[in-house]
Parts: C-alpha cells; structure tokens; sequence
C-alpha cells in the first residue's frame, strides 16, 4: 500500500475528525478516512469467517456505503460502532442476498460469467469499465467523467449538457447501484 | 477493482454530505401522509357528524395521538442511521415510547374499574367490535409509504426494528387522522385500543420493514 496510513494505523480520533472532513467534501480526508478503515474491515469480515476474496468483496461494498451515507454519521457517534454497524449490515445483506454458498466461489469465475470477452487480468480500469457498463448511461457517463476522467462537475455539466445537480445525483445513484454489482459479482447473482 | 483503485474513486470528487435531504424528505412524508390520510378518511369514511362541538375530544384524541407518534419519530430518526454497539442502546432509545404507551393503558384501566361495572363493557369496547384497530392502520397506510420513500435516503442498519418504528410512527398520524371519524369518547377505549392500532401498524412495519428498507 502506498498510501501513508498504511503503516501506523490511525486511531478512532484521528479517523472521526477524517470522517468530519469527508462530510465536508475534502477528498484528502475522505481518502485517509477510506484508506484508514479499509484494513479494519478486512479484519473484521476475515475474522466473521469470509473467505479472502469474498472478504474484499465486503470490504469494496462496505467502503462505497461508507462514503454514499456518510451523510448518515452524526458526529456524537462514535466512528468505529457506525462502521462496523454498516459492515455487520452489509455481510448480513450479502447473506441474505446468496446464501452462504456464496462464500465457496472463486470470484474469478463470476468475473468472467459477467464479461462477454475477455479482458486482460489485473488492469483496474477495465475492471472498472466492466462493472460501469451494467449502469444507465447516464450514470455512467457522469462516474466515467468526474470518477475516472478526474473533470469537475463543472467540466462535465459543460461537456455533458447536464446540470451540476444532475450529475451529482446521477454519480450517487451510480454508485449506490456499483454496491450491489459488487456485492453481487461473487455470485454471478444480477437482479 | 482492487480496493485501492476503489477508494481512489470514491475519494476524487469533494461533495459536501448531510443528512438534510433526509430529513426534509421526512418532513415531506410527515405532512403529505397526514394530509392524504384526512383526505382519504373524509372520502371512504366521513368525519363524525359532531365534530364541531366534539372539537374538544376530538383534540384530545389527536393530541395522544400525536404524543406517540413523537415519541416513535424520534425512535425512527435514531433507527434511520447505523447503530453500533450492543442491543442496549436499543433499548435505551425505546423506553421514553414504551413508558408513554404503558402509562396510557394504566390510565385506560384506572378509568375503566373506575366506571360503574354495569357500563363498563360498553366504555371498553365502544359498543361493538373495535374497528379503529384496523382502520388506524388503514389512515396511515399513505404515512408509511411515504417513509419508506424517505428512508431510502437514509441507512438503517436493524430493518426490523426502523420498520416497527416507521409503522408506530406512520399509525399515530393514522390514528389522528382517525380521530376526526371516531365517535367513541371513552377513555378507557381511546388509550387501549388506539394503541392496539399503533401497535398493529408497528408490527406491520417489523414483518415488512426488512424487504422494504433494505440498501
């Protein structure tokens, strides 16, 4: 991990005032925030007994809600019972959702179920682009422009002909529905 | 997608959050469910002949009502949003609700042994089949819908218990807009059996709340 807080792990305090900063819109805290709870939440579903890929599923499903109802953190609260709150939720949605059989399955298989042509392994933008394409394009378009091309939603909204709005809601939406594409890619499971 | 890449992305665009949007959806849902479930009542039910002399009661009646749905609101608002720690804060948060319903059924018994034995039966069960239990539910049915609607902004994380909370919630403005059409004036009636009703809805709302409010 290149990231810094890798290497000392960032305590509740810390963590709470990045999740301020998250709500405030300062990308910098809410990649601290994100990069800072990852690992906790890898430890919390590996020891809730998940497989390893199966585990970063949660992980990666977890992180977006994390940062879609971030709005939903009160600041009275404490930090890490909101997050394991959320990820105690989403392991039982995911439950829910495939049944335990879930867990068995390589996700590699499910990858390729999801993908009509192949793609070459480990490129992260085509896995992005693969999970993109099961969007509206709307939403879509909005994510590939403001998440990917790294534009403003100023730049898209001209480019697009969009309104800024319009495209913020179309990224939430987005997003929300990448949630379940990746809760769902282990089993192959689209509904 | 590795997880880095992930945060990555979500990290890139700075947005400001809060929880307003959430709650001027329920405030929305609050107002359009009370003033849709009136409408509805005044067309399938009509509201009591008396109801300009009986405003009195009628107020009465609504304002308890309205006291239990304030209380299952703030249990709702607290549900809207993930909750940590051991089943404890639970129960903490739903004690003001569950005190405010005792004591209305204590007060209901204290007037029922207080009334003459041979006009008890009929200020228990309003000359008749109590049939608020069923249509309190029915007025706040729009409420409901509503909420779920507005829930969706928000992320409950014990779908069981926010479903219960929305449905008490949901059958107290049911039971004021009930008011406006229940002609029965006996308090023993009014605090058992409307709590009956609220308490129908909340379990509605517990069997439904886990498919309807999930994220």
């Amino acid at each position: 991990m290149l990231s810094g807080g890798a290497i000392l792990t960032p305590d509740e305090t810390q963590l709470h005032a990045w999740m301020l900063g998250a709500q405030a819109g300062d990308p910098v805290a809410t990649r601290r925030l994100l990069d800072g709870l990852a690992p906790r939440l890898r430890a919390f579903f590996r020891n809730k007994g998940a497989r390893p890929d199966d585990a970063e599923d949660l992980v990666q499903e977890t992180l977006i809600a994390i940062y879609t109802k971030r709005a939903m953190f009160d600041p009275d609260q404490k930090l890490l019972a909101w997050t394991y709150a959320i990820a105690r939720y989403r392991m039982i949605d995911r439950w829910r959702r495939t049944g335990r059989r879930g867990f068995d399955l390589p996700i590699e298989d499910f990858e390729h179920a999801l993908s009509a042509e192949e793609t070459e392994a480990g490129d992260p933008s085509r896995d992005i682009a693969r999970l993109l394409g099961d969007l509206p394009p709307k939403q879509r378009t909005s994510i590939e422009l403001v998440k990917l091309k790294e534009l403003s939603i100023a730049e898209a909204s001209t480019q697009t002909g969009w309104s800024a709005s319009d495209i913020k809601i179309s990224i939430h939406r987005g997003l929300k529905t990448l949630m379940r594409l990746v809760g769902t890619s282990a089993t192959g499971d689209i509904s | 997608m590795k997880t880095e890449d992930l945060i990555e992305a979500l990290a890139r665009t700075p947005e400001t959050a809060t929880p307003d949007r959430l709650y001027r959806r329920l405030a929305l849902a609050l107002i359009i469910g009370l003033v849709l479930g009136l409408v509805l009542a005044r067309i399938f039910m009509g509201f009591r002949p008396d109801i300009g002399v009986a405003a009195p009661m009628v107020a009465m009646k609504a304002g308890f009502s309205a006291l239990i749905a304030t209380f299952a609101g703030g249990l709702a608002l607290r549900l809207a949003k993930p909750i940590g720690g051991a089943s404890g804060t639970v129960r903490r948060l739903a004690t003001p609700l569950g005190l405010v319903i005792l004591s209305a059924i204590a007060i209901g018994l204290l007037t029922l042994i207080a009334t003459e034995p041979g006009h008890r039966f009929a200020a228990f069960t309003g000359g008749g089949f109590p049939w608020c239990i069923i249509l309190i539910p029915f007025c706040g049915l729009p409420t409901a819908l509503l909420l779920v609607w507005a829930m969706r902004e928000a992320a409950p994380t014990r779908l069981a218990l926010a479903g219960a909370a929305i449905g008490a919630l949901s059958g107290g403005v049911g039971a004021m807009v009930y008011a406006m059409f229940c002609s029965v004036d006996s308090v023993a009636f009014v605090t058992i059996w409307y709590v009956v009703g609220i308490g129908l809805a909340a379990a509605i709302g517990a069997m439904v709340g886990a498919r309807l409010l999930r994220w």
